[in-house]
């Protein structure tokens, strides 16, 4: 009796937290003069995001961002463009998954049929969201299909850890010398209770709970920080082949963890402090000095820190952090995340 | 067009869905589709064996019919059923018309005439009236330019802002059929063949004869995706349903580029008779006859029918192109059929003599001991590519291994010495050693097996013959000083001199992984060759050009490095020459300790020193000290490229010797990276995987080099024959 009383309450609260996802995100959380800033400068009138900073390609994470901007600024429309490309153009691979690179100066497009795990992830979470925000079936079933393929080919057990890899190929312990190798960046936390949902398996939680702990443990250099790129091979370490930094992978985890939930204050203010720059920039990192490689200013890398701060502190983001002027793809893009977040969660910081 | 229209969507959407049973319907359909029987399907190869044989649920229930997922599209039935309620939308027709896109505009009328029998196409696309729904006549338009992004935008702006408002089914369904046809095409660019299969299965409208390129996509992918039977019922289709004669052409071409000719054979004869009796494959015909025989020339085990194979034989003899001739003797050579194949090069070389011709006419005289004449055939050959120049090699050593020797023109003698320094050959130096032993030129002989030893240091019959002909010679310190480097590496060796024993040199040699071109002959014991010292005139006549010693790396003369000094006593330059003088005397340990001196001097002086270095480690067999050596200092480019790639040949073979083959492989692998494969070491790597047992693998390399008369690879051959023959 007890104990059906127990799975009762459970489930209720299970049911009450779904809940909680299609409601917040009715509410458009963000401005319609910051999407249409947004779409102006990347996204193209065919329905591709475009990567400024590299080149003008697209990719899959390009891709998956963009329909969880759409989502989150309740733009239908836009995400039935963006979709329509993704679909025709990246999900192509037969295991189910986005091929991740698409250059527009070549024929065939995708250059790169290997996937990206990220990009993924969020063009699965975008899908259960947009289907559960507008009732929209093929939607949710696109969404469940590419979730299942994420965990049939990226998401695997490892020393009694749930990991992710960050493409089908080329990371595993029989792929490479120093294998596994992760991106503890590709690790979206918020979108793992949307693709259990779609694709039920204790495996999400878990890939959920193990990644914090993780990121936790991951701490190289002077300054105590993840790497871009991880062997865990025997023990974590950066891995060969990549610049041992905190890079611009890394410098989106918090944004992540964030905007997942985490409120581990701890582990918010190491973060917080060993990539504080000068001038209120955010810092890339040489792991092994420990020394400073950039200082970046733009308000969209910027807002990670401030968002920190708001999270531990409730202290209010500086006037230009608040405010969205589009500079390039990617930080633009963090910037828009980051905002979107905070109107949600803290609008006592906006 | 109706029956096999679903007849086809039918057989896509059944390979599917893995493993289940086909419902009665389309176990009839299949049926009246196909030609093939059992017995056909029972002879396909091995790529059909993890496919559920659809033949056989004929006559069986189908238990799970239920649970197959359908494709998405509503069946043709329905759709046609629904048409005669509605008036059917040519909005599209009027826009492709307006584009001047006739190719689409022909599409889409083959399509509706497809879902709506009973409707007529409008005489003048270009007069369908417009729709009065702007909005809507936009999204048409933006359909017809292929922007299909764009229409579901449309359609969901337009829906947010009138709730009320639905899309035309019409259109969704012509949008989700174009969005199909983009990815399957997108995903067949990209070898998705799975991806392909899958949107064929939920997309049969799109399997019509309108559309024939994707149709081809899908047989492709249908065959990649190793469902061989099902790839040729779809090109059946085609041909059976299919009225454009450039498209039915081209299909028997893509068939023939995938299907085994057996299976071509059965779908040319779909073929069609025109009212003044030509056949509309004829001319297509000759040419796959020609490309099966050519097929045929990389394989030896592929069967070719043989009405293929007299084609292109009626071909060679009346159209008289050399090309058809060189297909026929490269067709016969790896059958074995030597005469045949002499018969075809000759042939094709008296119509037009080639490097390809040349080659092959010259393997044949090989195979039946006329090198004389290949060597002269290949001569005017050898520079036209790395294949030529091997087969010109081959034709030189097995010439010169001819055993009792023959009588040689000065002139050919001549041009053989001057192709072998220059490409460094080994194997034919080594010959050339012996075949002076053979002529009662030890002195000659002396030189010709240094020289050899000097391009391959490995090259223990080479140092065998130079140790009996010092023997011969008398000179014992020659004799010691080979026995010392070989100790451990050659019993023969070892033991010359212990017992006159004649009989050790006759013994047969040892076959040596690495060997550029075995030689069918026996090491000729000194006694031999005295029965045919009545004919060395012509060799007589040439030492000086023949004998001409490889070109020394030598600094310092011998004189003044035999005394043992400790080399750090000396300058860098003077311990440079010393150790060079230690390499001219062998005792390439000292000479890398001199070496290493020597490295303290001057950039240029420190640059020679690491190259010395490295030979010297090499020739001791330390490769990989010659390897750090090498880094030393910055080396030449040429001459950095020849240590790196004698250290990494040197490294493979030591491993082999060590019966680690996965590091030989590792080895050859990076050599490959900075130059093409060396036939011996091509031979290595069929013997380290013959090792690791990757018989496949092996036989592969073997094949190749038995292609070109290595005896090599007719050997491993062999051996793998053997294994599989004892699994039998």
């Amino acid at each position: 009796m007890m104990r059906k009383l127990l799975a009762a309450l459970l489930a209720g609260i299970f049911y009450l937290s779904l809940q909680t996802v299609p409601a917040e995100a009715q509410q458009p959380m963000i401005t319609t003069e910051a999407w249409q800033a947004y779409k102006t400068k990347f996204l193209d009138p065919g329905g591709r995001i475009i990567d400024d900073g590299n080149g003008n390609i697209s990719h899959s994470e390009g891709q998956g961002y963009g329909l969880l901007l759409s989502v989150l600024a309740g733009s239908q429309a836009d995400f039935a463009l963006i979709w329509t490309f993704t679909r025709t153009e990246l999900l192509l691979r037969d295991d189910g998954l986005a091929a991740w690179k698409w250059s527009p100066g070549t024929k065939p497009h995708v250059t790169d049929i290997n996937n990206a795990s990220d990009g993924d992830i969020l063009i699965a979470y975008a899908l259960g969201l947009a289907g559960q925000q507008w009732s929209r079936r093929d939607y949710t079933t696109a969404g469940a299909t590419i979730a299942r393929a994420i965990l049939a080919r990226t998401v695997f057990q490892n020393n009694g850890r749930m990991l992710l890899l960050p493409g089908a190929a080329g990371f595993s312990a029989s792929d490479r010398e120093d294998g596994p190798v992760i991106n503890p960046s590709y690790w979206i936390f918020e979108a793992f209770p949307v693709l259990d949902q779609m694709a039920p398996s204790p495996a999400w939680g878990k890939l959920r709970d193990d990644g914090i702990a993780l990121i936790k443990e991951l701490r190289f250099g002077p300054k105590q920080l993840p790497a871009d790129w991880v062997s865990l091979k025997p023990s974590p370490k950066p891995a060969s082949g990549f610049p041992a930094e905190y890079g611009y992978n890394a410098l989106r985890i918090p944004l992540y963890l964030a905007r997942g939930g985490v409120t581990d204050r701890q582990l918010l203010l190491r973060l917080r402090q060993a990539t504080s720059g000068v001038n209120d920039a955010i810092t890339t990192v040489d792991l092994h000095s420990g020394t400073t490689r950039t200082n970046l200013s733009d308000p969209g890398y910027r807002i990670v820190n401030h968002i920190l701060a708001c999270v531990v502190d409730k202290t209010v983001l500086p006037a230009d952090v608040k405010q969205f002027t589009p500079t390039l793809y990617y930080p633009s893009t963090l910037h828009l995340l980051g905002l979107s977040f905070v109107a949600a969660k803290h609008p006592e910081c906006l | 067009m109706k029956p096999s229209f679903i007849a086809l969507s039918a057989i896509i959407a059944a390979v599917g869905i893995v493993g289940m049973k086909k419902p009665d319907y389309v176990k009839h359909v299949i049926q009246s589709v196909s030609p093939a029987n059992e017995d056909d399907l029972a002879a396909r190869s091995s790529r059909l064996s993890q496919q559920q044989p659809a033949f056989q649920a004929v006559g069986e229930r189908a238990p799970v019919f239920q649970e197959i997922k359908r494709p998405s599209e509503p069946s043709l039935d329905t759709m046609v059923t629904a048409a005669t309620a509605s008036t059917v939308d040519e909005s599209a027709l009027r826009y492709f018309a307006s584009q001047g896109d006739a190719a689409r505009l022909q599409a889409e009328i083959s399509r509706l005439k497809a879902l709506y029998p009973d409707w007529t196409p409008p005489k003048d696309p270009l007069a369908i009236p417009q729709n009065e729904d702007k909005q809507l006549e936009t999204m048409w338009q933006l359909y017809s330019q292929a922007r299909y992004a764009e229409v579901r935008k449309a359609i969901a702006e337009r829906q947010a802002a009138e709730p009320a408002w639905q899309a035309p089914a019409d259109l969704l369904d012509r949008l989700g059929v174009a969005e199909a046809r983009l990815r399957l095409i997108n995903a067949s660019d990209l070898k998705q063949y799975e991806t392909v299969v899958r949107i064929g299965a939920e997309t049969s409208s799109l399997l019509t004869c309108s559309e024939v390129d994707v149709l081809w996509r899908v047989a492709e992918a249908l065959y990649w995706t190793d469902k061989v039977q099902r790839a040729t019922d779809a090109y059946s289709y085609i041909l059976n349903n299919c009225q454009n004669a450039a498209e039915r052409l081209a299909t028997i071409q893509k068939a023939a580029d995938l299907l085994p000719s057996r299976t071509v054979e059965e779908l040319l004869a779909k073929e069609k008779a025109a009212p003044d009796g030509t056949r509309e494959f004829d001319s297509i015909r000759d040419d796959l006859a020609r490309r099966f025989v050519a097929e045929a020339n990389a394989d030896g085990k592929i069967v070719v029918p043989p009405q293929y194979v007299s084609r292109v034989e009626r071909l060679a003899e009346t159209g008289g192109l050399a090309s058809d001739a060189l297909l026929l003797g490269w067709y016969y050579l790896p059958r074995g059929d030597m005469e045949a194949a002499e018969k075809w090069f000759r042939r094709a070389r008296d119509k037009e003599d080639s490097a390809s011709a040349s080659q092959g006419l010259a393997l044949t005289l090989i195979d039946r001991n006329a090198p004389l004449e290949a060597e002269n055939v290949m001569y005017r050959w050898r520079d036209a590519s790395t294949e030529a120049k091997s087969v010109y090699l081959a034709a030189t050593a097995n010439l010169l291994a001819i055993d009792p020797p023959i009588s040689i023109t000065a002139e050919v003698l001549k041009r053989i010495a001057a192709e072998v320094i220059k490409s460094r050959n080994a194997a034919t130096a080594q010959q050339f050693g012996w075949y002076a032993r053979a002529l009662h030129q030890p002195q000659t002989a002396v030189q010709w097996f240094k020289t050899a030893l000097g391009w391959k240091l490995d090259d223990e019959p080479s140092a065998y013959g130079l140790a009996v002909t010092y023997l011969q010679l008398d000179d014992r310190k020659g004799v010691a000083e080979i026995q010392r480097l070989w100790a451990g590496r050659s019993e023969r060796i070892a033991r010359l001199g212990e017992e006159k024993d004649a009989s050790a040199a006759t013994t047969e040699q040892l076959p040596v992984p690495g060997e550029t071109v075995t030689v069918r002959r026996k090491i000729r014991p000194p006694a031999q060759a005295t029965a045919v010292s009545d004919e060395p005139q012509d060799y007589r006549e040439t030492p000086d050009v023949i004998v001409r010693p490889r070109e020394r790396m030598s600094v310092a003369t011998a004189r003044g490095c035999r005394t043992t000094i400790n080399p750090e006593t000396l300058s860098p330059d003077a311990a440079l020459a010393r150790g060079w003088c230690l390499m001219e005397l062998n005792r390439p340990l000292e000479a890398a300790a001199a070496f290493e001196v020597a490295l303290l001097g001057s950039p240029k002086t420190r640059e020679d020193a690491a190259y010395g270095q490295s030979l010297a480690y090499l020739r001791a067999g330390l490769a990989s000290k010659a390897a750090v050596s090498a880094v030393k200092s910055p080396q030449k480019r040429e001459r950095a490229l020849e240590l790196q790639k004698a250290i990494l040949a040197d490294k493979a073979v030591a491993a082999f010797d060590a019966g680690r083959p996965r590091e030989t492989l590792l080895a050859l692998d990076q050599l490959n990276q900075i130059t093409p494969e060396r036939t011996d070491l091509l031979a290595l790597r069929g013997y380290a995987y013959l090792k690791m047992k990757r018989y496949g693998d092996a036989r592969r390399i073997f094949e190749a080099l038995a292609a070109i008369g290595n005896r090599d690879g007719q050997r491993g051959l062999a051996i793998i024959n053997e294994i599989f023959h004892e699994n039998d």
